[in-house]
């Protein structure tokens, strides 16, 4: 009984300190954003001494993160806009439709899945400087689609494949062609599996900085993980702003982290077990 | 993600050709161009980034290229040898990276395992808190990326928050003066600490997904038997856990040899090498050798790393079986 209550403290502090662990960066950034140049390099308390918003006020619009926020969401809105519209067209034909070179097909897509991203870095830079979309948006957008495939593909053939087949002879006995069952039945039927994929998109986009940093040059499309990046590369860093910068790139993904939590749960636990 | 488990898929796949069409009379050939129809968005922009992207990186290995001139010089298989040992420049560099590389592919699954196992057990044991705790612990893996380690490079700095603390705590000693990615001995250690700090949410998140499907009916009787908690985790929760703990491994053995970007932005491989790796090799083999022809061993080095993780997803597969 003694040893089971020891047993139950011993897990309980563990978990409390795990917690404060993980939270541990996190702390300072909200509180290195909320501190002045000045007291930035004078203080090391995590409670600021003179809280102030100018930080945040500042890094925002004078250090361009605004404009930065608006590329950055450019770019993730199409790349998640992009992976559902051309993988989920073609996981509904691998796992519903019939044709030839179907499972050659679904098989060569996941087994992608294998080829890493460094390996190819260089060769989609060189294609992108031939194509002459190197440094654009869509230079970035297009190679994040590609990207996806493998898990996507996993993920969406799962999902569709899970959809009572009898439904869809259904819609065609009342005689609606396949892009309207596709579009009617299908879609709004994995809706789950759709919100996983585009969570699952949507946060390593958002992050995304290597392809981005080889990629763009010009200051005005930068995403904001550039932005930040230009603020510690100067001569004199000021940490606080870092901190601010950093503060708005994490604040938006832990939001949807938060709302749409079972999402991302659902979609790590499905890929890793299959 | 899912590399283990893609052979169970080949079960999802509908084994049987569809249905034919019913009623609506429709040939074959239709049915073959809905389908191809689907997918060929998929396809067309693979033609367009994948195909051309792996061709060239393939043929790029076998040239040498600065990125400039019209030519390449082609020079067979040269590039790999010069990396594997011909170069006297670039093949101990390639070493000493490739020497970090394995440390790290070994202490940051092996710390993520013993972490995260203990974490996911006692985070099933609570009931309250449960949901919240298990927010906390994922918010590293959403983040993941250069906003947190710029904040980890701020605590870690020679006058951040960590030396601070260890000072506050009577610590003093284990401060690090230079900063912890400023001291050479400390760096690549600091840098796994990081590291395993990303990959634990995940994996706690697996390893709670399966504690929780064992069913409680087979530790129960367990205990009836007179098995301690230790032999309960020990004989029948390890042992139910292992394809878990498989595809933990692997995903932290693969994330080692293809992730640099912890690398590139907390120490860009300082200080002095100590804390460079084989992806950051590829790396700066590709954009930060200005006007040397080094493009094409970039490309043989980042198939040598394609090569590398092919190789131990299938020892992992087979290893795998046969615990099976």
């Amino acid at each position: 009984m003694i040893g089971s209550r020891i047993v139950k403290t011993v897990a309980r502090t563990a978990l409390v300190a795990y917690a404060l662990i993980s939270l541990y960066p996190f702390l300072w950034m909200l509180s290195g954003a909320f501190k002045t140049r000045e007291e930035i390099l004078r203080s090391g308390n995590l409670i600021p001494d003179a809280p102030t918003l100018d930080t945040l006020l500042t890094t925002w619009s004078r250090l361009h993160f605004f404009d930065y926020f608006l590329n950055s969401l450019q770019v993730t809105g199409l790349t998640v806009a992009g992976v559902l519209v051309v993988y989920s067209l073609a996981s509904y034909a691998f796992a519903v439709l019939d044709f030839p070179g179907r499972k050659a097909l679904f098989w060569f897509f996941v087994s992608l899945l294998f080829v890493p991203g460094i390996t190819v870095l260089l060769p989609v830079v060189i294609l992108e400087k031939n194509l002459g979309i190197l440094g654009s948006h869509l230079g970035l957008v297009l190679p994040f689609v590609n990207g996806t495939a493998p898990l996507t593909v996993l993920l969406l053939t799962n999902g569709f494949s899970g959809i009572p087949r009898e439904l869809r002879e259904a819609a065609r006995a009342d005689g609606a062609r396949e892009f309207r069952i596709f579009w009617s039945v299908y879609l709004p039927l994995a809706r789950p599996t759709l919100i996983t994929v585009a969570v699952l998109t949507a946060v390593p986009t958002w992050n995304e900085y290597v392809l981005t940093r080889v990629s763009l040059n010009d200051p005005s499309l930068y995403t904001l993980p550039l932005g930040l990046e230009t603020l510690l590369s100067g001569n004199v860093p000021h940490y606080n702003e870092v901190m601010a910068a950093s503060l708005i790139i994490v604040i938006p993904v832990i939001a949807l982290f938060l709302l749409l939590q079972r999402y991302f749960v659902n979609g790590l636990v499905g890929a890793v077990k299959g | 993600m899912s590399t283990l488990t893609t052979e169970d898929r080949a079960g999802r796949l509908p084994a049987e050709p569809p249905g034919r069409g019913r009623g609506r009379g429709r040939s074959r050939w239709g049915r073959w161009l809905t389908g191809w129809a689907f997918v060929l968005p998929a396809v067309a922009l693979f033609l367009l980034m994948g195909v051309y992207t792996i061709g060239t990186g393939l043929a790029l290995s076998l040239a040498k290229w600065n990125g400039l001139t019209p030519e390449w010089i082609w020079v067979g298989f040269q590039n790999y040898l010069d990396l594997l040992y011909a170069d006297p420049v670039l093949a101990p560099e390639l070493r000493r990276a490739a020497w970090n590389t394995l440390q790290v592919m070994v202490a940051v699954p092996a710390l993520t395992v013993a972490i995260s196992l203990p974490l996911a057990v006692a985070l099933n044991s609570v009931r309250r808190l449960r949901g919240l705790l298990r927010s906390v612990y994922f918010l590293p893996y959403v983040t993941t990326g250069i906003a947190v380690y710029y904040a980890w490079r701020y605590v870690l700095e020679p006058d951040g928050a960590i030396n601070v603390l260890l000072g506050s705590v009577g610590l003093g000693s284990l401060s690090q003066p230079q900063g912890f990615l400023g001291n050479p001995d400390t760096a690549l250690p600091t840098l796994i600490v990081v590291l395993v700090w990303s990959s634990v949410p995940v994996a706690t998140l697996l390893y709670l997904s399966g504690l929780q499907a064992i069913d409680p009916n087979v530790i129960e009787a367990a205990h009836i038997d007179g098995a301690s908690p230790r032999q309960v985790l020990r004989r029948i929760v390890w042992p139910l856990l292992t394809p878990l703990t498989a595809a933990i491994v692997l995903l932290g053995v693969r994330d080692a040899l293809h992730g640099f970007q912890i690398f590139l932005i907390m120490t860009n491989g300082g200080p002095g090498g100590h804390t460079d790796v084989l992806g950051l090799q590829v790396y700066r083999l590709s954009f930060m050798k200005e006007l040397a022809q080094t493009l094409g061993m970039a490309s043989a080095l980042g198939w040598m790393l394609f090569a590398g993780a092919l190789l131990l997803t299938l020892v992992n597969a087979r290893l795998l079986r046969r615990i099976r």
